[in-house]
C-alpha cells in the first residue's frame, strides 16, 4: 500500500530532493509485480504531476516499456502530465449534483477562474476539473478543493469560497517574506 | 496502540465483554457526533470543537465525553449530534448551537427544541432518535454499527461483538460450513448484478490451486451511490471481518481492497482499521492462534469508472490499464495473476459477519421470497431527507421516498426515481408501488444496482438526464470494444441534438435500435448496460422526447437552447413573463399589457383565475419565494383605461374564408382572437345567452368580477369577431349545416359542461344536485335553491366554488367531503385556504356510501372513514376503507362535484370524429386538428376538465393550425420573441423585497357578498414586486458549456 507521503508539491523543494524521494520509493517497490500504479500515485504526490523524465525513470527502474507506463498514465483520469495548480477544484457532475445544478456551478467557476476544464490558472494556484460523484450526494451540488468538500454550492457563492484559499495564500506569502 | 497482545478466541470474548460498555447506552453521559463524510462537509468538526469548548467552559468535560461516530444516515440534516443519556437527536447543529446544547440540555436537562427534527407529517418536533420516522422504519444489518461507534476504535467494534463471527468460524466451523450458512442466508451480491454470494464462493473454493485471492470492490463509481463510502468510513472493521471470513471459506490468504481515490477519508480509516486488526492478531499469520493466515492490503483507484467491472478491477490491481476482458474464464477460475479470485463489494462483505454470527436463517427472514436480507439505499436528488437508509429488500419505493425520505421538497411533484446509476433505469410515478427487489425492478427496466436512488421532481428533463448518463458512459468507456466506444458516442450525439432543438424525425427509433445493439454486443457490463437510462426514459417519457423533437419544447424547462425563461416555458400560452413583469417594473403598463396579449388575450381574466404555473417554475424560489406574477398581472390589467387591442392585420383574402368557432369559452375566444389578428373574420356560436363559457357559467363572481370578463370579450368583438349566442350545436345548428353554409374550418371548443353522475344509493333523492348545474343556475339566472346544511362531494375547484357560493347564499353549515387528504386535493391551494377562512368545513379521508333519506328528501350523507394505503397509478396513495369507520354528515342538500364529462357525440358524427379512450376528441397536439380534416378541437373537450390557460393555449394553436390548413402557408406573426429593452444590471444583487400576496377582504365582511375577494396592490407595491424578477431571459455573452 502506498504509505502516507507528505505532500511536497506545495513547498519549495528542489528537483534533486524530489528525485531522491522517488529513488527511495522505487527501491521499496521495485520487486513487486503490481508496483506501477502505486509508484505513479506517489510520484504524482511528490512532483505535483508526472513529468516525462519521471515517467522514463519509473519505466527504466521497474523494467517496463515506456509505452506501458504512458498507457497506464493516460488511462486513469487522476494522473496528469501537465503541472497542476496548488488547489485542484473539482466540480461534481454526478447525477445528484447534476440534477441540483452542478453545471451552473461549473459555469460560474470557469468564469471566476477564467479557465476551462483541465486547465490551470496562470498563478498556478487553481486547476479546474470535473468529477463523477464524490459520494456526498445528500449535499448536492458539491465541489472538492483538494480534499475539502464544499456542500450545497451556489454559483453566487463561488467567489467567496475561492477567496478563502486566496487569503490563505496571501498570508503564507507575507509570512514567507518575513 | 503498539505491542498489543495477539488475541486468541477466549481473550477476544473477554475483551468483547469488557468493551460492551464502550458502546453508548441510554443514560450515559456521552455525546455522539456524526463524523461521516457528509457531516464533515457540513462543518461537524467545527461543531465538535465548539462542543468541547463549551463542555470545558462548564467544567463538564470530565463527566461527559464526545464520541466521533460514523455516518448516521440523514446527510441533509447534518451536522447531527445525539445526546447519549436520552438519545435526543439534534440536527443542523452549528458551532453557535453547541453552547446552547451543553448549557441547556447537558447542564440543565432542558431539551433544545429549536434544534430538533420536525416530523414531516405531524409537523411536531421529535426529540428521541428512534421515534423519528426516518430511523424507525429502517432495519440495519449492514449499517448495524454505523453511527453507534467510533470507526477508528477497534475496541468499540469489539463492544458490538466485533470479530466474534471470525472467532466462531475459525474455532467451530469449517469453510464449507460457512458457505452453507451463506447459502441459507440467500445473500446476493450488492454491487449490482445480484449473483448469489455463496455460489461465487463455492466456485472459487472448488477451483484448483494453492493460491487464491479475495478482493473487495470499493470503487463505488456509480454517481449517486455512497453506501460503501459510509461503511468504510463508519465501520471499517465489519468489512475486514467479512473479508477474513470469505478468505477462510475459499482458502485465500491474501486480500485486496480496491478503493477509489475520491474517498481519501475512507482510505485513511480503513488503513487505521487494518493496522489495529493486525496488532490484535486478527489479520496476519495464525489469526486467533489458529493456523489460518490472512493479509489485507489497500489498492487505490486512479479515477476510472470502468474499474468497477470485475475483470477491469483485477487488471488495475495488477498495475495495468483497467480494461475489461471477455469472460469466461471467470475470476473464480482465473482472477488476479490468473489465480482463483473472489470479488464482492463492500456492502456484501459487511453482511457476512452478521450472517455467520446470527445464522443464515436469521438473515433470510428479512426480504422477499427470492431476494433476502436488507439493502442500503443512497437517497439523493429532490428529496427532503437525502442520506443513507437501510431497509428490508422488497420495501415499496413510495414508502422509501415519502415515509422515510420525507417526500419532495419545495412543494414540487415527484416525477421519477433513477435507480442503479448509469446502468439502471428510471421508475415513474405510476410505479411508486413497486417493491424494491431484484425481480420487480427488472420487469420495469430498472435494476437494483448498488442502491443509488436519485429522486427527480418535475424540474428535471428526462431527455437531459438520459443525455447526462450517456455523456458519462461515453467518457468513461475504456475504448476497448467498438459498440461501447463508438455506439455510446453516437447515442450521445443524437441526444445532444435533441436537447438543442435539432432533433429529427426517427431519432427516437434510432436511439432504441442503437441501444439494443450495444446491449447485445458490448464486451463488459459497462457497455451492456450503458443504453439503459436512454431506453428506460424513452419507455416512460416518450412524450417528452417528442416535445423536444416535434415542438422544439422542453416541458421541464431545462434544456437551455429551448428555454428562454422557465416561467415563460411553463406558461401553456408562452406569455413573455419576464417581459411584461419588467415593463411593469418601469411603469410601462400599456406596453406590458400589449406584450401579454401577444400570446394571451385574456390578461385580466387570467389575473383573477389563472393557477399560475409560471410561479411554480420561478427560479427565485431558490433565493426566497417566487415572483408574484399573477399579482403583478392584476395590477397591470387594472391600469387599462382605454381598451388596448394589439396589432390586427388587415387581409381581405383571409377575411373571405368562413371559420366557425363553437363555444365562447376561453378556448373559443382565444382561437377567434388569434384568427382575427391574422385578418380572418370568424364567427363564434355560443349555446348560452352570454359569452364566456365556464368563466361566466361556473366561476363565481367573487373570484372573477363580470365586468373584467365583459371587457375582454368586448375587445375580441371589436377585432371583428362575431358572437352568436343562444345557438346550440346539435340543436340550433349542426356541423353538416355549417358545412353547407360554406364554413371551411370549424373549431370545436364546447368544453366539458356536464357534471358526472353520482352513483351511490339514493342518488335520486330530493336535495341531491349536480355541482356544475348548481353553479350554472346561480351564475346565469342569479338564484338557486340552497340547503341549510350543505354537503359537497369532491375535491376539485368546482367543489370549492360550490362551497363558497353556498356560504354566500346563507347555508348554515357547508361541508366538503373528500376521500383523500388535503395534500391530494386537485383544487387550487389558495381556494382551499380561503374556503377554510370562510368557515367551510372539510371531511378528509371520507368516501360517500349512501344518501340517507327521510320522506324522499336527503337528510344526510353516510360516509366511510378511509385511510391512505398503497400508491396508485397516479402516484398518490389510494384511500382504502377502514373497518367499522362509518359516519353520517347531516345534510339537506348534497352536491356532487366529482368530475365532468364531455359529450362529443352530441355535437358531431363520431363515426368519423375519432375519440380517445376517455371519450374526449382526439387531436394532433401541435395543430389541434381532429381526424376530420376541417374540424379542429381544443380545451376541455380534448383534455377533459383543465385550466383556463390550457384552453387559451389550445385556441392559439388551433388558430395556427386552421390558418395553415386553409392557406397552406402561415400568417402567424406573434410568436417571435420580442427584445426586452428594460434596464437590467446582471451584476447587481437581487432586490431584497419579500413576496407579497394580494390582500383579501376579511372573511366576515365577504361571506355574504359576491364582491371580489382579492384586492389589487398600490403602484409602489406592484413596482417593487416586479423588480423581484431575476430576469432569467437575460443572456450574457459568456462562454458557458
Amino acid at each position: 500500500m502506498a504509505k502516507e507521503q507528505p505532500c511536497l508539491c506545495t513547498e519549495e523543494v528542489s528537483e534533486q530532493e524530489c528525485m531522491e524521494r522517488l529513488e527511495s520509493v522505487l527501491k521499496e517497490y521495485k520487486d513487486k509485480p503490481d508496483a506501477l500504479i502505486p509508484v505513479l500515485q506517489i510520484a504524482q504526490t511528490i512532483f505535483g504531476y508526472l513529468p516525462e523524465h519521471v515517467l522514463k525513470k519509473i519505466s527504466r527502474t521497474l523494467d517496463k516499456p515506456y509505452s506501458e507506463v504512458a498507457g497506464v498514465v493516460s488511462f486513469y483520469s487522476f494522473f496528469s502530465t501537465v503541472p497542476r495548480g496548488k488547489y485542484v477544484v473539482r466540480v461534481c457532475l454526478g447525477t445528484a449534483c447534476y440534477v441540483r445544478g452542478g453545471n451552473n456551478v461549473l459555469g460560474a467557476l470557469k468564469k471566476e477562474l477564467s479557465i476551462d476544464v483541465g486547465e490551470t490558472t496562470e498563478d498556478r494556484l487553481f486547476s479546474l476539473d470535473v468529477g463523477r460523484c464524490f459520494g456526498a450526494c445528500g449535499l448536492a451540488p458539491v465541489i472538492m478543493i483538494n480534499d475539502d468538500v464544499h456542500q450545497r454550492v451556489k454559483p453566487a457563492k463561488i467567489a467567496e469560497i475561492l477567496k478563502e484559499y486566496r487569503t490563505v495564500e496571501e498570508k503564507e506569502a507575507i509570512a514567507n517574506d518575513k | 496502540m503498539t505491542n498489543k497482545k495477539k488475541l486468541d478466541s477466549k481473550a477476544l470474548t473477554l475483551l468483547c465483554e469488557k468493551s460492551k460498555k464502550r458502546v453508548v447506552q441510554v443514560g450515559e453521559d456521552k455525546v455522539l457526533i456524526c463524523m461521516g463524510g457528509g457531516c464533515i462537509a457540513s462543518g461537524a468538526q467545527e461543531v465538535k470543537d465548539a462542543l468541547q469548548k463549551a463542555l470545558d467552559g462548564e467544567k463538564l468535560s470530565k463527566k461527559v465525553s464526545l464520541i466521533d461516530a460514523g455516518c448516521l444516515g440523514p446527510c441533509a440534516r447534518g451536522p447531527v449530534v445525539v445526546i447519549g443519556k436520552d438519545k435526543t437527536f439534534y440536527q443542523k447543529v452549528t458551532p453557535e448551537d453547541a453552547k446552547t446544547i451543553v448549557q441547556s440540555h447537558i447542564r440543565d436537562n432542558k431539551i433544545v427544541e429549536s434544534l430538533l427534527w420536525q416530523d414531516e407529517g405531524t409537523e411536531k418536533p421529535v426529540p428521541v432518535q428512534m421515534d423519528l420516522e426516518f430511523f424507525k422504519r429502517q432495519t440495519k444489518v449492514v449499517l448495524r454499527n454505523c453511527g453507534r461507534i467510533d470507526p477508528v476504535s477497534i475496541e468499540d467494534y469489539f463492544g458490538c461483538d466485533g470479530y466474534q463471527a471470525l472467532s466462531k468460524a475459525l474455532t467451530k466451523m469449517s469453510p464449507d460450513g460457512i458457505i452453507e450458512e451463506m447459502k441459507a442466508s440467500g445473500l446476493r451480491g450488492r454491487g449490482g448484478a445480484g449473483f448469489p454470494t455463496w455460489k461465487k464462493w463455492s466456485f472459487t473454493r472448488a477451483s484448483e490451486g494453492d493460491t487464491k485471492y479475495i478482493l473487495c470492490n470499493a470503487d463505488e463509481g456509480d454517481p449517486g451511490a455512497f453506501m460503501d463510502r459510509s461503511v468504510l468510513e463508519g465501520d471499517p472493521h465489519s468489512l475486514i471481518e467479512g473479508m477474513a471470513l470469505g478468505a477462510f471459506a475459499i482458502g485465500a490468504s491474501q486480500g485486496y481492497v480496491y478503493v477509489r481515490a475520491e474517498y481519501p477519508l475512507a482510505v485513511e480509516r480503513l488503513e487505521i482499521a487494518i493496522k489495529q486488526a493486525t496488532e490484535y492478531g486478527l489479520l496476519g499469520d495464525n489469526i486467533l492462534g489458529t493456523d489460518f493466515s490472512f493479509n489485507l492490503e489497500i489498492r487505490m483507484g486512479s479515477g476510472a469508472f470502468v474499474c468497477g467491472e470485475e475483470t477491469a478491477l483485477i487488471a488495475s490491481i495488477e498495475g495495468k490499464r483497467g480494461e475489461p476482458r471477455p469472460r469466461p474464464p471467470f475470476p473464480a477460475q482465473k482472477g488476479v495473476w490468473d489465480k482463483p479470485t473472489v470479488l464482492n463489494n463492500v456492502e456484501t462483505y459487511a453482511n457476512v459477519a452478521a450472517i455467520v454470527l446470527n445464522g443464515g436463517k436469521w438473515f433470510a427472514d428479512f426480504g422477499t421470497e427470492k431476494s433476502k436480507g436488507t439493502k442500503v439505499f443512497a437517497l439523493a436528488g429532490a428529496i427532503e431527507n437525502a442520506g443513507l437508509v437501510e431497509v428490508p429488500v422488497g420495501t415499496v419505493l413510495g414508502e422509501l421516498i415519502y415515509d422515510i425520505g420525507g417526500g419532495i421538497p419545495n412543494g414540487k411533484e415527484f416525477k421519477a426515481a433513477q435507480i442503479g446509476g448509469p446502468s439502471g433505469g428510471c421508475i415513474p410515478k405510476q410505479h411508486l408501488n413497486v417493491p424494491l427487489d431484484y425481480e420487480s425492478l427488472d420487469t420495469l427496466g430498472a435494476i437494483m444496482g448498488s442502491g443509488g436512488l436519485i429522486v427527480m421532481d418535475d424540474d428535471t428533463c428526462m431527455v437531459d438526464v438520459a443525455r447526462f448518463f450517456l455523456d458519462f458512459v461515453q467518457e468513461e468507456s475504456c475504448g476497448k470494444c467498438v459498440p461501447c466506444r463508438v455506439g455510446t458516442k453516437r447515442m450521445f450525439e443524437i441526444l445532444t441534438r435533441i436537447c438543442k432543438g435539432e432533433g429529427r424525425e426517427g431519432d427516437i427509433e434510432m436511439l432504441i435500435k442503437l441501444g439494443n445493439e450495444i446491449k447485445d454486443t458490448a464486451l463488459c457490463g459497462l457497455g451492456q448496460t450503458a443504453p439503459n437510462p436512454v431506453l428506460s426514459t424513452i419507455r416512460y417519457f416518450r412524450d417528452e422526447y417528442e416535445a423536444h423533437i416535434k415542438e422544439k419544447r422542453c416541458p421541464a424547462g431545462v434544456c437551455a437552447d429551448l428555454v428562454r425563461a422557465p416561467c415563460q416555458n411553463a406558461c401553456p400560452a408562452g406569455v413573455d413573463v419576464p417581459g411584461f413583469v419588467s415593463l411593469v417594473g418601469e411603469k410601462r403598463y400599456s406596453e406590458a399589457l400589449l406584450l401579454h396579449r401577444e400570446r394571451n388575450p385574456l390578461a385580466a381574466i387570467c389575473a383573477s383565475v389563472c393557477f399560475h404555473p409560471c410561479e411554480g417554475k420561478c427560479r427565485r424560489v431558490d433565493l426566497d419565494s417566487p415572483v408574484s406574477v399573477r399579482g403583478i398581472k392584476r395590477f397591470m390589467t387594472d391600469q387599462e383605461k382605454e381598451m388596448l387591442v394589439p396589432e390586427v392585420k388587415d387581409n381581405p383574402e383571409l377575411a373571405k374564408r368562413k371559420i366557425a368557432v363553437i363555444g365562447a369559452g376561453p378556448s373559443g375566444l382565444s382561437c377567434a382572437y388569434f384568427l382575427a389578428r391574422m385578418g380572418y373574420k370568424p364567427v363564434i356560436f355560443e349555446a348560452e345567452d352570454k359569452a364566456g363559457g365556464m368563466l361566466v357559467q361556473t366561476i363565481p363572481s367573487y373570484r372573477l368580477p363580470r365586468e373584467r370578463l365583459d371587457k375582454e370579450i368586448e375587445m375580441i368583438k371589436k377585432m371583428g369577431v362575431e358572437i352568436k349566442t343562444n345557438t346550440r350545436l346539435g340543436k340550433d345548428i349542426t356541423v353538416e349545416q355549417l358545412k353547407q353554409e360554406g364554413y371551411e374550418a370549424l373549431y370545436l371548443a364546447v368544453g366539458a359542461p356536464s357534471g358526472m353522475n353520482l352513483s351511490i344509493k339514493n342518488s335520486d333523492a330530493k336535495g341531491v344536485v349536480d355541482g356544475i348545474k348548481f353553479l350554472r343556475e346561480f351564475n346565469v339566472k342569479g338564484k338557486t335553491a340552497v340547503g341549510k346544511k350543505v354537503a359537497i362531494i369532491g375535491g376539485g375547484n368546482v367543489a370549492i366554488d360550490v362551497a363558497r357560493t353556498a356560504v354566500r347564499l346563507g347555508a348554515e353549515t357547508v361541508t366538503v367531503v373528500y376521500r383523500r387528504t388535503k395534500e391530494e386535493m386537485p383544487a387550487y391551494e389558495e381556494e382551499i385556504r380561503e374556503a377554510i377562512n370562510e368557515g367551510v368545513l372539510f371531511e378528509f379521508l371520507a368516501a360517500p356510501k349512501e344518501i340517507e333519506v327521510k320522506d324522499g328528501n336527503a337528510v344526510g350523507l353516510r360516509c366511510s372513514r378511509m385511510s391512505l394505503g398503497a400508491f396508485d397509478s397516479s402516484g398518490r396513495k389510494k384511500p382504502v376503507e377502514e373497518y367499522g369507520g362509518e359516519f353520517v354528515v347531516a345534510a339537506d342538500q348534497i352536491v356532487a362535484a366529482i368530475g365532468q364529462v364531455v359529450e362529443a357525440k352530441d355535437y358531431a358524427d363520431t363515426k368519423e370524429l375519432a375519440l380517445t379512450k376517455k371519450e374526449y376528441v382526439q387531436t394532433d397536439p401541435t395543430t389541434q386538428q381532429s381526424s376530420v380534416e376541417w374540424i379542429f378541437a381544443g380545451g376541455d373537450v380534448v383534455t377533459g376538465p383543465s385550466s383556463v390557460i390550457d384552453a387559451i393555449a389550445a385556441g392559439e394553436q388551433a388558430a395556427m393550425g386552421i390558418d395553415t390548413f386553409l392557406t397552406k402557408e402561415s400568417h402567424v406573426f406573434w410568436r417571435e420573441e420580442k427584445a426586452n429593452d428594460t434596464d437590467f444590471d446582471p451584476d447587481a444583487d437581487p432586490v431584497e423585497f419579500k413576496r407579497e400576496e394580494l390582500a383579501q377582504v376579511a372573511a366576515d365582511k365577504r361571506k355574504d357578498s359576491f364582491c371580489e375577494v382579492e384586492q389589487s396592490w398600490s403602484e409602489s407595491v406592484a413596482v417593487k414586486q416586479a423588480k423581484r424578477c431575476l430576469r432569467c431571459d437575460y443572456r450574457e455573452t459568456v462562454e458557458c458549456k
